[in-house]
């Protein structure tokens, strides 16, 4: 799914209990991609300027000088993103869909290919600021990763080596690669029948009666997109019903609110219900 | 273009060329141009490239030289040449089928092609071609609509075509009706052509029977008010005079007879006493007016009818047309007559007739027995035959069937029998008309045809006219009942649609305002148990047949792939394996695995991918591939072994 939203030029948002691999994940995917990464690790007291950069006046040049923030790299892991300000949020979350940044009247573009991975715990309430849903729409999927099955869990377990295994990761794409893949994405087909299957999706959201806010059209656009780079993915050049379908869950979850807080299913059951109530083209 | 609507265009066109054809008056060699329709709508089909407007241009100037030659020389009838142009013009088009614009022409031509087709036809194949030409038409021009729009393919169209479809239909039966009837028609000669009959005109040569008596084209409907025991002669005209050769109809007194109230009344009669036949005539080549003797009044839409002395009553300025009338006729009574020379008369040469006649009537006493001696006699000792040849020079044809060949039809039979009499000194006729006809059960009616075609006898006994017919019974054979079916659909066509006059017009009113009126409410008739159980039945049959073609038909709207990947749905349910419609080829590989079905499955599923949403033909070769897999996982066996 990550590899989906790098190729698709979308956001990830990563929801799950601590110490599963979140992070780890963001850093293989850097690694392998050979991009550059920077991890910021989220606290309540950050500024906006921790992460975007700071102005320096220079006495030697007699200008303000423009210190570039962290933000400033290929793929940046914004972990526990709910722990800070919501200004400070949207600092990010603002740069992350604009891909620029526009400080002291300088537009500075952010570098290509440019993701951002955002973590978040969903037990800690305490001291935490959740985004808003206008800033949950902003990212591409928001994915759990659960715990490993048994089995992985004992070999990573007794595993030592940690990250020193993931330093040793060799790049296997350059950023070039990824830029072409992304365009080689752009050029999928997607036959008129999918289309329509994927807009009824979107569109059962907004009538079911368990949904009191459903998707947007932008969350149809990142549907398109992730079905898109799936295929990709795949080794397609077109996308299959099965695309739309696999992806839905996981682009559409965290854009819908459920009504009363329905008892028992929270909205990833409730688009998967909804999915499998949608006949697929044929 | 979607092919949906490129195949629309084609069938219109076709539709408007077929009714023409149909009507059988076109002249097949001035509209041969009209066969290139195939070849340019194969061409349009395959989206080759059509033809420029210089090349159109070209052809369509061809086609008026044509035309002209064919409205001047060649059938010399504007109307005809007009048609026959028409359908060259579709051959022409279906090379220049470009802008919407273009299509819509065709739409135009085809319409023109039904307007003229419907004056050169009555027949119910018409009235087929005439909704399907309305629904197509229908779909087009919304198709169109969508086309134009944009929209086609991201709106629902059934829907609306359905709806637009019936309300057309309902408003033109609505105009149908409400329109006002006139007795004349509005627009030139009428181009029907009448069924040409033999018999009914004022002279008959022998022979001509002979080949009408295998025509089993239909002369008439009938309908009875009331059950006559048969046999039934459907009298038409008398002849009197006989020159050796052929008889012919003398009558000199022809009256005119105008309409008394509803209907022309030939004779004084008794309501209760009548029988009232509602005969629904074919366009045929005669003016006479049919029905069982005696006749004693008719009603048809007319505005005056001649009555000649023998009963024979012709509709003048009939034409070839077809008509509806109905004539009240008193069974039991028969007309008065006096003797008259020409009942008398005969040609020279007859002597050996005649003394036939006297010993054949030897031991008679009273003219009706010597008329019955001499009908028995010729029913018993002549064989009945279609195939006769023409008399031995020297012979005449009465001679030679009575003493020669001894084998004839019913107007050897009828001339004998009458020159016997005549012979006799008993005045008598032929009488030409029908006899019998065929009941329908379908639609409680007689069918009269060509075949039925018969001559009597009538001698004028006792200062009245009876009826002798010393023709021997032919067996007949009785067509199937199908065809019964089909013919009663038929006249009801004929009745409520070509028949359609100001009297329906009145009769609906009527019914319409008969709630208001209490006037005694409709006979119900209760059918039997045993009809009941046998139509449900039939119905129960019907349905089931229509779901089990549905079901085949069902995939017909989707493409191979889908088609055959269906199947394979299918045969995965048939397996007990749970699969529904939301459930993606992905999901059916996942479902198929557990069902125990292999790699076959993963490369089936792989190709239908493929070939459904990557918009890739399927070639021959990865068709029959596909189309394998299927069989072998419908068998069970690996696709390997194939």
């Amino acid at each position: 799914m990550a590899i989906v939203t790098l190729l698709a030029r979308g956001n990830l948002l990563i929801e799950d209990v601590p110490g599963v691999g979140k992070t780890t994940l963001a850093y293989a995917l850097a690694k392998a991609t050979d991009c550059a990464f920077q991890r910021i690790q989220f606290t309540s007291d950050m500024m906006p300027s921790d992460i975007i950069g700071v102005s320096i006046y220079n006495p030697e040049s007699r200008e303000f000088e423009f210190k570039p923030g962290p933000v400033f790299a290929n793929i940046v892991l914004a972990d526990e993103i709910n722990r800070t300000s919501p200004r400070t949020q949207s600092a990010l979350l603002e740069a992350m869909n604009e891909r620029k940044i526009t400080m002291d009247r300088r537009t500075l573009v952010l570098p290509d290919p440019f993701m951002v991975i955002a973590t978040q715990n969903p037990v800690e309430y305490r001291g935490t600021f959740p985004l808003p849903e206008s800033q949950l729409d902003r990212f591409m999927m928001q994915i759990r990763l659960g715990y490993p099955d048994l089995e992985y869990e004992k070999r990573a377990v007794a595993d030592q080596s940690g990250f020193a295994l993931i330093d040793k990761l060799v790049p296997v794409v350059t950023k070039a690669d990824i830029l072409r893949m992304q365009e080689a994405v752009d050029a999928v087909r997607v036959e008129e029948s999918v289309m329509d299957y994927l807009m009824k999706i979107i569109t059962v959201t907004r009538n079911d009666e368990r949904v009191r806010l459903g998707s947007s059209t932008r969350g149809a656009q990142f549907l398109l997109k992730a079905a898109k780079a799936h295929a990709n993915y795949a080794g397609r050049d077109f996308v299959l019903p099965d695309d739309v379908k696999r992806l839905a869950p996981s682009v559409l979850d965290h854009r819908l609110i459920l009504k009363n807080r329905h008892v028992g299913s929270d909205a990833e059951n409730v688009v998967r219900d909804m999915i499998e109530s949608i006949p697929v083209p044929v | 273009m979607p092919i949906l609507y490129k195949s629309l265009t084609a069938i219109l066109a076709l539709t408007g060329c077929v009714s023409l054809l149909i009507t059988g008056e076109m002249n097949l060699l001035v509209c041969i141009g009209g066969l290139s329709i195939f070849f340019g709508y194969y061409r349009f089909f395959m989206n080759r490239a059509q033809a420029s407007k210089r090349v159109a241009a070209i052809l369509a100037q061809a086609a008026l030289f044509v035309f002209l030659a064919d409205a001047l020389v060649i059938t010399a009838d504007v109307f005809l040449a007009v048609a026959h142009m028409t359908i060259t013009f579709q051959g022409i088009k279906s090379f220049d089928l470009k802008e919407p614009w273009d299509h819509l022409q065709v739409y135009f031509m085809t319409l023109l092609q039904l307007i003229i087709a419907s004056e050169l036809t009555r027949a119910l194949t018409f009235g087929v071609i005439f909704v399907i030409f309305m629904v197509l038409l229908v779909t087009a021009m919304v198709l169109s609509h969508f086309l134009k729009e944009g929209t086609l393919g991201r709106v629902r169209i059934r829907r609306p075509v359905f709806v637009i479809v019936i309300l057309t239909m309902i408003s033109t039966m609505l105009i149908f009706v409400v329109l006002p009837r006139t007795p004349q028609r509005f627009i030139g000669k009428s181009h029907v052509r009448g069924i040409k009959t033999v018999g009914f005109s004022d002279r008959v040569d022998f022979g001509s029977f002979g080949d009408i008596k295998l025509d089993q084209t239909v002369i008439m409907r009938i309908e009875l008010d009331q059950e006559v025991s048969p046999p039934h002669y459907w009298r038409g005209i008398a002849m009197d005079s006989f020159d050796g050769v052929s008889w012919r109809n003398t009558a000199r007194e022809k009256s005119r007879l105008l309409k008394t109230g509803d209907e022309f009344v030939i004779a004084p009669y008794d309501r209760t006493q009548v029988v009232e036949q509602r005969i629904y005539l074919e366009p045929i080549d005669s003016d006479v007016i049919f029905g069982l003797t005696k006749m004693t009044a008719v009603n048809v839409d007319t505005f005056s009818l001649l009555v000649d002395d023998a009963s024979g009553i012709t509709m003048p300025g009939k034409l070839s047309r077809r008509i509806k009338y109905s004539v009240r006729s008193d069974t039991s009574g028969s007309s008065k007559g006096r003797t008259e020379g020409r009942y008398l008369q005969m040609p020279r040469g007859m002597e050996q007739i005649i003394s036939l006649a006297k010993s054949v009537t030897g031991g008679s006493l009273s003219d009706a027995q010597k008329a019955s001696a001499i009908e028995t006699y010729l029913k018993r000792n002549y064989a009945y035959s279609l195939s006769t040849s023409p008399p031995p020079v020297g012979m005449s044809v009465l001679d030679d069937f009575l003493f020669n060949s001894k084998s004839g039809f019913c107007e050897h039979y009828a001339s004998s029998m009458v020159i016997m009499l005549r012979g006799l000194g008993i005045p008598s006729r032929v009488v030409n008309g029908f006899y019998g006809g065929e009941r329908n059960e379908y639609g409680n009616y007689l069918i009269v045809r060509q075949s039925d075609a018969h001559a009597w006898v009538e001698a004028l006994i006792n200062g009245q006219w009876k009826r002798f017919d010393p023709t021997p019974a032919v067996a007949v054979q009785k067509p199937p009942a199908m065809s019964h079916f089909l013919d009663s659909l038929r006249l009801q066509w004929t009745r409520y649609v070509v028949g359609f006059s100001s009297d329906d017009q009145k009769e609906i009113v009527r019914t319409l305002a008969s709630p208001f009126t209490m006037k005694a409410l409709p006979r119900l008739r209760f059918p039997s148990f045993k009809t009941v159980i046998l139509w449900s039945l039939a119905l129960a049959l019907f349905i089931g047949l229509l779901y089990v073609v549905l079901r085949k038909f069902r995939f017909r709207r989707y493409g191979f792939v889908t088609r055959t990947y269906l199947e394979f749905r299918d045969l995965l349910r048939k397996k007990g394996l749970k699969v529904t419609d939301a459930m993606t080829a992905g999901d059916l590989l996942r479902v198929s695995r557990k069902g125990g079905f292999g790699i076959e499955a993963e490369e089936f599923l792989k190709l239908y991918e493929t070939h459904r949403f990557g918009s890739r033909e399927m070639t021959d070769h990865v068709r029959q591939r596909y189309k394998a897999l299927l069989k072998k996982l419908r068998t069970g066996k690996r696709a390997e072994d194939i």
